[in-house]
Formats: structure tokens, sequence, C-alpha cells
């Protein structure tokens, strides 16, 4: 590839990429890194040329280029490619590699940076990520993988290590076959292969500029072994120090059927200790640099390249380790080994590290687009796509309170239990009694983890005695699943177990006039509270649940999600009457806060157990066995520390999230707060620590408190509807 | 990609022996998508499963669309990290473009089922 690269485009018209230093055109070094067509740092070496490319050369001094330029580009496209074997470098090794393993009938894919194909690292898996003229590949190997990258030239530090018209020898042999002419060549180490050269011994001590052209070379001064200094000029510098491994992917790839083939395995030749000069071209990291950190205590290697930041820049340490390795063991110890090899060897555009990433897509319930149509202000809430409101809260609320209102809630979890083992494997998961569940009624319950704290709630209903409907949280549901089914698998339970919650829309109709409402979608005989029945309604078959959470009479509808348009719809257009309209989420939390309902997850902690959110009511320990039985019989005997409270105060709603004071000392924070149009003040609800003392009321909980600097008061029982009546009318 | 269309599945719940055993509707496309549970395209009767406690309901959420092989293997190689199967027809399921997805692969086309709620990123990310 180097006949078609950039870089020997460049050099044949007198022009580098960069402002100087030792080519390898191997890939390995920081110098003839460009920016090319808008992309900065690219190696011209392992660039093929195309007409019309743009290089612009990075500053040679000063703040370096942006990674990208500005500007729309179409995404990188990743592609997944499985096989048996991947074959990393394709030099002679490499190719043997590969022939022997489709000798033995073996699905390959080999990988060549002189192809414009670079590996830029191996993950667990494993997984290599190549980076590729196509895009990025991601190769899943099922046998293994063969590094065969060869070998970098060491490259020289001394002074004048920065100046153009110095070479590695197998850039020298490389350029000359391509038929750069090189000039007078000087050959220091191991000459170049066919190049004309003058090979001079002795050690290497600087490399002069030429008089009239600063930033060229124009001299080598090499020490003989008599001490003296001799002077050689020419036009290029060959330079044979010989070679270090790349085994960077070899040693990231641990654990992994790996192996390396041909130059990679080699032991890394170690270059004199520099006595001065530039170590690290792409930090700028000079010989007194390391005597500095490491006077300073900085004496392994990685610690140095921490304190340098040597090894960290483009080339990732190619040209700085030998000399570091170098100089760390003339320092008195043994030279260490690399530095620590992590993914990625190469550096990449954000667009080739995002290839083939995906962002979690939120889901829509199949009202999304009425929603939206209705100007919904939609959120990610629990989840899923879900309206906030639809423009006027006040109104939404109002219709609920007073009249009827629809709210898709088709986000919550939805599943069915059906087998012998139902009711069992129900009365062990839930912490209220299931088997007195008649068929047809429902019950709210808890789920508890074996440590007794809250992890989520919903509602379970008995659909025949061996067939049940669970509800739980939206944003819970998944977790829910989980917990159900590893429950009846560790139970051995016979059970069937159907989650619903996509399959199934639900729409809740609420408000003391949602009677009407369904008597207008032909339902007359709507069920009574925490009953469930089958009924058509509007025309849509559902399944309708009578509960509460907004504190008015509520009737869940749950029917197939491809008719939740058709029923939202009917519902709005038969209740135009009674003024139906839809409320969001936000009208809904202040519903619910009224009635001082806890959302979990929202008003709960991780370890809120059923008497800290004042729920015990809602667990039954004279059932003999649940899960979190034994927890929640143990924490009970030990005295409260805090509780979860609701709270009061005029004025407007503080910050969810604001500080509780009882008097001077901290005493909880506010988990949920809002308006509440019918009592005229703020409601909340708000974790209190037990104080006893002044001020304490019942079991030692604050009465009177401090919300952003104004009063507030506890209340022990919630002031709106504090019988439920309006729920259970 | 074809528009992505509603497609009616029944989807049954039951014990492996009886999903084995079950009786599905000639020629319709059926998907094992774990060992206790089928997809079945159209309306099967609950009696075709020999398992009383069986779930079986109808299953509206999944929208399909049919594509031809090449531009399905394409687009799959472009936008899922697992291995495809080999052999046809084929079942799998699993991440693609980071949606979950349930794919059937014939000889000469492949069906793309997507959970409604994922309808739109999907359709997005295909092009």
């Amino acid at each position: 590839m180097a006949n078609g690269s950039l870089l020997t485009h460049l050099l044949r018209g007198e022009k580098y990429p960069a402002g100087g230093g030792c080519l390898c055109l191997a890939g390995d070094c920081p110098h003839c890194l460009a920016t090319v067509d808008g992309i900065a740092y690219v190696r011209t070496c392992q660039t093929p040329y195309h007409e019309g490319v743009s290089v612009e050369p990075h500053p040679e001094s000063g703040r370096l280029p942006p990674p990208v330029s500005l500007g729309d580009r179409a995404p990188v496209p990743a592609r997944s490619i499985h096989c048996d074997v991947v074959v990393i470098g394709q030099g002679p090794a490499g190719r043997g590699a590969a022939d022997e393993a489709r000798d033995a009938g073996q699905h390959v894919v080999t990988l060549e940076s002189r192809l414009g194909q670079d590996a830029i690292g191996i993950y667990p898996g494993p997984l290599v990520v190549a980076r590729t003229n196509s895009g990025m590949w991601h190769l899943y190997p099922r046998e293994g993988i063969v590094v065969a990258t060869g070998a970098s030239e060491i490259q020289p530090v001394v002074p004048g290590n920065d100046l153009r018209g110095l070479v590695t020898a197998r850039a020298a042999a490389e350029l000359t076959s391509t038929g750069i002419d090189l000039g007078r060549v000087i050959a220091v180490g191991t000459p170049p292969a066919d190049v004309v050269a003058t090979t001079v011994a002795g050690e290497l001590v600087r490399f002069e500029p030429r008089s009239g052209d600063p930033r060229r070379v124009g001299a080598v001064v090499m020490r003989d072994a008599k001490g003296q200094e001799q002077r050689h000029e020419c036009d290029t510098v060959s330079l044979g120090l010989g070679l270090t491994p790349r085994d960077a992917l070899l040693r990231m790839a641990r654990g992994t059927n790996i192996r390396g083939v041909g130059d990679v395995l080699l032991a890394p030749d170690l270059p004199p200790c520099p006595s001065t000069g530039v170590v690290c071209p792409c930090a700028g990291v000079t010989v007194d640099d390391l005597r500095s950190v490491h006077g300073r205590g900085f004496r392994e290697l990685d610690l140095v390249k921490r304190a340098t930041l040597a090894g960290t820049g483009p080339c990732q340490g190619a040209v700085c380790v030998p000399h570091i390795r170098s100089f760390l063991g003339a320092q008195g110890s043994d030279p260490p080994a690399s530095f620590t090899a992590r993914p990625v060897t190469r550096q990449l555009t954000l667009g080739e590290a995002a290839a083939g990433a995906h962002h979690a897509a939120t889901p829509r319930t199949a009202l999304d687009s009425q929603h939206r149509a209705l100007g919904a202000q939609m959120e990610r809430l629990g989840g899923w796509w879900r309206p906030w409101h639809y423009g006027d809260v006040d109104a939404e609320y109002t219709a609920v309170r007073n009249g009827a209102s629809i709210c898709d809630v088709s986000t919550l979890g939805k599943m069915q239990i059906s087998g012998p083992d139902a009711v069992a494997l129900l009365e062990h998961l839930y912490p209220v009694p299931i088997a007195s569940l008649a068929p047809g009624r429902s019950r709210y319950v808890l789920l508890l983890d074996e440590r007794g704290y809250v992890v989520d709630d919903g509602m379970v209903s008995r659909d025949s005695e061996t067939r049940f409907t669970l509800t739980f949280t939206s944003g819970g549901a998944r977790f829910a699943e989980a917990w159900v089914r590893d429950w009846a698998e560790s139970l051995d339970c016979d059970v069937r177990i159907m989650n619903q919650t996509m399959s199934l829309g639900a729409i809740n109709v609420t408000g003391p006039r949602a009677r009407d409402l369904l008597a207008l979608a032909g339902v007359d005989s709507p069920p009574a509270f925490l009953h469930h029945a089958v009924a058509t309604v509007a025309g849509v078959s559902a399944r309708i649940f009578r509960l509460s959470f907004t504190g008015e009479m509520s009737f869940e509808l749950h029917h197939a999600a491809d008719d939740s348009t058709d029923l939202w719809q009917r519902l709005l257009d038969l209740g135009a009457g009674l003024g139906v309209r839809p409320h969001g989420l936000e009208a809904l939390m202040k519903l619910r806060l009224e009635m001082g309902h806890i959302i979990v997850g929202q008003d709960t902690d991780f370890d809120s157990t059923p008497r800290r959110l004042n729920h015990e009511w809602a667990v039954r320990l004279d059932k003999p066995s649940f899960v979190g039985r034994a927890a929640v019989v143990r924490t009970n005997k030990v005295s409260l520390d805090r509780q979860l409270c609701m709270l009061e105060a005029e004025g407007e709603a503080p910050a969810e999230g604001a500080t509780i004071w009882a008097g001077d000392d901290y005493a909880g924070y506010v988990t949920s707060s809002g308006w509440s149009p019918a009592l005229g003040r703020s409601v909340m609800l708000g974790w209190l620590r037990v104080q006893p003392g002044i001020n304490a009321g019942s079991a030692g909980l604050p009465t009177m408190v401090t919300i952003d600097g104004r009063p507030a008061h506890r209340v022990t029982t919630r002031s709106f509807d504090p019988e439920g009546l309006r729920a259970r009318a | 990609m074809r528009a992505l269309e509603r497609m009616l599945f029944t989807r049954v719940v039951a014990t492996p022996a009886a999903i084995d055993r079950a009786v599905w509707p000639t020629g319709a496309l059926v998907l094992r998508i774990a060992q206790d549970e089928v997809l079945a395209a159209g309306t099967v009767d609950l009696g075709a499963v020999p398992d009383q406690h069986a779930i079986v309901e109808p299953e509206t959420a999944f929208c399909g669309a049919w594509v031809d092989h090449k531009s399905g293997i394409q687009f799959l190689e472009h936008a899922c990290d697992w291995e495809l199967p080999a052999e046809r027809p084929a079942f799998a399921q699993g991440a693609v473009a980071g949606i979950p997805v349930k794919v059937w692969f014939e000889a000469e086309r492949i069906l793309f089922l997507v959970p409604v709620p994922f309808v739109i990123d999907f359709a997005e990310r295909w092009s």
C-alpha cells in the first residue's frame, strides 16, 4: 500500500504532513499524522491516496487541531462478522497462519493495516473491533485470534530527532522501492535493504540541521570507540536501531484463545539509556522530564506514564516505551514490561466509536399518537413515553375531581398466572392472604424482597380458582416479571406465566361521573370497588378493574392494545356531554398526593420497610410464610428510626427533595409535593426522622417542621376524603 | 423496508410437553419464543393445546414486515451483534438496532416482528 499511500504521494512532492521526526511508514510513529479530509490525527502512511484528498498539516506547536472538523457526517456503519478465526496482520507469519486455518476448514477473517483494516482492540467475548475503510467491523471469532502484527522499529532519542529526513531502515527501503530519491543516505545501525547508503558505526549523539534549512537534517554526529565525535553530512539518515514487538493486542486479550506468530513474539530490543532529547514526541516528554518524575518517586512504567503523559498520545507508546524501559532499567532495576495494554490502540473518531451503538429506545403506548395529537407534553416516565399534561393541568385535575376523565395507564405491568400451584406461589410472594381472595375480587399488594424492603406494589386479581391477573408499577414491571419467574422456578411451582404488559392497553376511567361514562359506553353494571369483570365497553372487549389511585371512583379497562385508539376516541366522544377530557401524569400526581398514595421508587428508598412506609396494614404477619416475613418480624423489633409521612403547608409547594427541618435539626426530606386545589394548600410526602423530645408527636415524629423556610405540619390522617368514600362510591 | 403492519397472532403459554403436542393450524407460522411459549399466526383453539391451565390469548402487539432475504441479511449484519442462523427456515430473537425483535428466516424472505411500542424507533433505525 505504501506505493499508493498518502504519505508517499506527499513526499514525492516534497511535502511533509507534519513538522518532522523519524518516519516509519508502518503506522507506528506519530510523525506522519495530518488532518485528512477534515479528520485530524490520520496516519498518512496507512491512508490510501485518492484524487482530491485534502491534507492539512498539524500545527508544529501550540494548540493541536480538534479531532474532527465541524460539520455533518454520515453515521459510520458497523458490521458484525462471526467467523472461526481472526488473523490480525498479513505479513508472512499472518498469511501463513491464515492459510493454515483455512486448510483446516475454518472460516478466517484477516485484517491488515495497510489495507485500511486496523484492529483497535480485543474485548472479552472475544470481540475484535477493527476500523476499516468501509466502517467498523465487530468480529466474533469462535475458535481463536492470531496476532501477527510484527514488530516496530525503535526510534532515536537524541537532540535533533524532530528533523525531517530521518527514516527507519525499513522505511528507507520502502521509499527507495517506490522511486523516491533519498539523496546521500547515512545508515545508523542495521542498514536498509537495497538502498545505497554509508553505514557509520559508534554511538548516536545528535542530528544537526542543514544549513539554510533548519527543519531538515544535514548531518548525523556519532561518537566513536575513542569517544571522539564524528560528523557525517547527509540528506537522509536511515535508522536501524532494533525492534520492539507490536504486542499490545496480544497483551490486552488475556483469557481468550489468542496466540501470536512471527515477530510479535520477539524479545524487545533495548536501546541505550537516553541521555537527552525528546522521548515522547506525542506529549513532548523529554529525558529531563523522566529524571524529574523519577526523582519524585514515580519509578514504575505505568506511574511514569501517568506523571508525564508519555505514551498517552496518538502512537500509544510505540516511540517512547523502549526508551522509558531503558531509562528505568538504567536506574538500577530490570527493565520493566510494557504499559498495561487496553483498547483502543488507535485513535478513533467519535463516529467510529459510536458505530453500531444504539441508545435504549423508550417504548410508546398504543395511544402515543393520540396524546401527541391532543398537544400533550410527552415525557419519559417509568420507562415509557407518557403524557405529562395536555396543556391545562387545572382543567385535567378538575375533570377527575368533579366529573369524569380518562388516563392512559397502558404502561402498568400486567401479567397472567395460571396453574395448580398459582395460589401457593402467590401466597409465597405476597404479604397478604391470596387463597381467601374470591374469584372476581382484587387486592392491593406490596412486593417485598427477602430483606423485607418494599420493591414494588400493584394489584392481584383472581379470575378463577387457578388463574390470576397481577399488575405492577410501570417502572417496576420488568423487575417484577423476573421476580415472579425466579420464585416460580425456585419453588418448582406448576404455573404458566404470561407477561402482557405490551400486549394489553389500559385506560383508567375516573371521577364521580365515571359510572355515567361507562353507562354511555354500554356498561350498565360495572364491578363494585375491588372487583373486576369482563364486559364490552364502547364495542371493545375489556376487563374492568374497579380500584382507585386518584381517590375517585375508577375503572381500569384492560383491552387488546390494537383496540386502544378506538376505545380512547369513543370514550372521549361519548363523554363529550359529561365534559370528559384526558388527564396526564402531572394532574395524576396531585390527585394521588391528596390521597397520600405512594409511588414506589419516588417515595420509597432502597430500605423502605412496610413500617417505615406506614403500610403495615398491607402486611399480614399472621400469614405463616411469605417473602420477607422473617425480615419484617425482625426489623419490627427494632425502634422505628424514620417514617414516610404526609405533610401540609400553606402556600406554594416546595421542591421535591427539599430538606425538612425540626427547629435547627435536620428532620428529613420531601419525596413528593404538589399544590392541592381541593385543600387550597400544599400537600407532601416526606421522610421524617424519629426525634423524641420537643415538638415530637406520636412515635417521636416531629409535628411542626420547616421546609424552605416556611412552616409545615405533619398530618396523621389525610385531609381529603379521609374515609375514602369517594373511591368506594 | 416495507411498512410494518400489525399482525394477528395467538400467544400460548403452556407446559413444554403440551406445546410439543399441540396441534397448530395447518401451514400457520408458529414461533417457539420460549420453551413454554408460542406465538402462532392467526387463531388457535384453546383445545388445540393439551394443558388445562394453558393461557391462550390473542396477541396484537406485534407489527411485522416481510423483506427479501438479501436486504434483510444486509440490515441484520449491520444492526445486530448476534450470529445469524445459517439454516432455513429458522427463528431468532434478540436486539436488532437496539430494539427487541423476532426474526423468521425463510429461503427467499425474512419476517421482522417488532413489538408495537418500538415500531417507530425501529423504522427510524432501519432507514
